[in-house]
């Protein structure tokens, strides 16, 4: 890859006694849509604050654009920040929030200004919304405002702190969108922090999950989702259902419930030597074969234990024979499909390829 | 909910018996006659012009207005940088730190005053004047401060100060144009209360004010003649005016600030 915009070596980042950061190394490439996935308190915050200037590390260096950040301040960082309440300033018109970055800006004089801060606003779907007062706008308006007052600045990073988690379903699937649209229109690059996955899998080209101020793996969505390294990873991304299995030397894997298989390198993740071993297989690869058809997948017979019913999709619970906790597996309802009652006799499909191997 | 029927006559009887004095000072202070007893014997506005001519209650007025407004400016200033450290920093023994701050809430004037003469006089050797009892006076008004601005550093997100400095603003910057005209209600709120316990204090300031007497010292010394009784009653009219008018004042511009912030009116004075 080119040279990094962001990089990252050796970060540490201690509070006191805790060990917030454990020794991050980062590369994020120019124009890149990238996410710092993790659960709360995994450090991703930390490391977007570290990023941004507003957290000092205790050891390790950070360079943006390769100039070396070691006490630079957030206001001298060629990044801008969307912060996760937005913190729009509530006594300032929408123009002046979108214009205040700019004031300081001397090489600009008052009409480039003034042009510039109506850019923005148009970008983000704003205009003519300039003499508003901003303590009135909604909540996906201030998103909006926020995002024109950093991008009006042209940063070479975009840092955005949990930016949709304050909006409602709908609002947030739309700018979910937006986001992604404005990003390859500008092709500034932006790093996104977020606890949900599903944000992280649309929006992002590179994915970075995180635990206890580590980096756990650094993927783009779909390897992410179909080969993750850990079965933390593979839990926390998606839904993953885990069965015993064994595994002999020759790749023959013989898995609880399913049976006997041929497994390729490639499944097994780090770690993994024959003997016993945890097979994770994710809910959508496997399928419901309804009377009268006919698959060439392998199949196994089983027990509806559960149905929920989410109108596209049916996740059902089947319990396997020999098999005490259920698998969870989804059925698109294709028109004409009938959704399966508890307690039914179905019969699985599955793939020995979708299946990935972990240590135990 | 239906309300008790008693309720609204113990309110009635509750202002009565609060706002009943405070009526009675306009009406012996236009009353006719030296005495302050009914029935009134006249409309007089003698009792004003009078207070006019008394050289001593012109100086301890102002004296008592110096040391009410430096007062005021300086407690709210300290308070300011308590109230911000204890809400955005965490810092050792803070806790006990803000505690032994605010303690002189609690405390008992008259201890304070007679600790500080002590210490002034006995300790320092200084001469009592004023300025020892603007010091005394911040001292006190300083927990009062810091109890109104918490209020306001607390709802101010703490992000908005980050998002200025983010924006290229300097530290000092983005207090000055973001948070400072964000907390103006606060400090608006904290130089009148400030101003207002400095002004009519008298514990205090009878012990440690030099040989320029405040007002209230002034007043106090007046009542040991019950022929100028009359005059208190008129002052004391003139001050109740001015304090409903400062207080309107400075509620309409509390109201416009939070209004223009776009916060939640959590209350006020009125």
């Amino acid at each position: 890859m080119a040279e990094p915009i962001v990089s990252l070596s050796g970060v540490h980042k201690y509070y006191g006694d805790y060990h917030a950061l454990r020794g991050i190394d980062l590369d994020i490439a120019q124009g890149d849509f990238f996410s710092l996935l993790g659960p709360s308190g995994c450090g991703k915050t930390t490391l977007l604050r570290v990023i941004a200037g507003f957290e000092d590390v205790t050891e390790g260096t950070v360079l943006l654009g390769g100039q070396n950040m070691a006490g630079v301040q957030p206001n001298r960082r060629p990044t801008n920040m969307v912060f996760q309440s937005y913190a729009i300033f509530p006594h300032l018109t929408v123009a002046q929030n979108v214009g205040f970055g700019l004031r300081r800006k001397s090489e600009l004089d008052a009409k480039t200004k003034k042009m510039r801060a109506e850019e923005a606003l148009e970008m983000v779907g704003l205009k003519g919304y300039g003499a508003r007062a901003a303590h009135a706008l909604s909540g996906g308006q201030r998103q909006r405002v926020a995002l024109a007052r950093a991008l009006v600045l042209q940063p070479k990073v975009l840092l955005l702190d949990e930016p949709l988690s304050a909006l409602d379903k709908k609002m947030r699937e739309q700018m979910q969108v937006e986001l992604i649209r404005l990003q390859r229109h500008v092709g500034i690059t932006f790093i996104l922090v977020t606890h949900d996955q599903e944000e992280a899998l649309i929006m992002s080209d590179n994915i970075a999950v995180m635990f206890d101020g580590e980096i756990a793996q650094l993927d783009d969505p779909e390897t992410l989702y179909r080969r993750p390294k850990t079965r933390r990873v593979a839990e926390f991304i998606g839904t993953m259902n885990f069965l015993e299995a064994d595994l002999h030397d020759d790749g023959q894997l013989d898995v609880q419930g399913l049976g006997s298989c041929q497994v390729s390198p490639e499944q097994m993740t780090a770690g993994v030597s024959a003997g016993s071993v945890k097979v994770g297989i994710r809910p959508e690869t496997m399928g419901l074969i309804y009377d009268g058809e006919t698959t060439s997948r392998r199949v196994v017979d089983a027990v509806v234990d559960e149905v929920v019913y989410y109108g596209d999709m049916t996740y059902y619970d089947v319990k396997l024979p020999g098999v005490d906790r259920p698998m969870t597996l989804s059925m698109k309802n294709l028109f004409g499909r009938e959704v399966l009652d508890v307690g039914r006799n179905a019969r699985v499909a599955w793939d020995p390829a979708a299946l990935v191997v972990f240590p135990t | 909910m239906k309300q008790p029927k008693g309720l609204a006559l113990y309110a009635v009887i509750y202002l009565i018996f609060l706002y009943a004095p405070i009526i009675l000072l306009p009406l012996f202070a236009f009353n006719d006659s030296s005495i302050i007893a009914f029935p009134l014997s006249g409309f007089t506005t003698k009792w004003f012009s009078e207070l006019t001519e008394v050289e001593a209650l012109r100086v301890a007025l102002f004296n008592s207005l110096f040391i009410a407004v430096i007062t005021s400016i300086l407690a709210t200033l300290l308070g300011m940088m308590a109230a911000r450290a204890s809400t955005r920093y965490r810092f050792p023994v803070q806790g006990p730190i803000m505690g032994m701050i605010m303690l002189p809430l609690v405390l008992p004037e008259i201890i304070v005053a007679v600790s500080l003469l002590v210490v002034v006089v006995q300790l320092l050797d200084m001469p009592l004047s004023s300025w020892t009892v603007i010091a005394a006076h911040t001292l006190i008004c300083v927990p009062f401060s810091i109890a109104i601005l918490n209020g306001s550093f607390s709802n101010l997100d703490r992000s908005l100060e980050e998002a200025a400095i983010d924006l290229g603003e300097t530290r000092w910057g983005s207090f000055r144009h973001i948070t400072l005209p964000l907390v103006t209600p606060g400090i608006i709120a904290s130089l009148l209360i400030s101003f207002t316990i400095s002004l009519d204090e008298f514990i205090i300031a009878f012990f440690l004010t030099g040989n320029a007497p405040t007002l209230p010292v002034y007043i106090w010394g007046l009542l040991r003649f019950p022929e100028r009784l009359p005059v208190i009653m008129a002052l004391g009219t003139i001050l109740v005016a001015a304090s409903i008018v400062i207080i309107t004042i400075a509620e309409l511009i509390r109201r416009r600030g939070v209004a223009r912030a776009g916060q939640e009116d959590s209350g006020g004075f009125l």
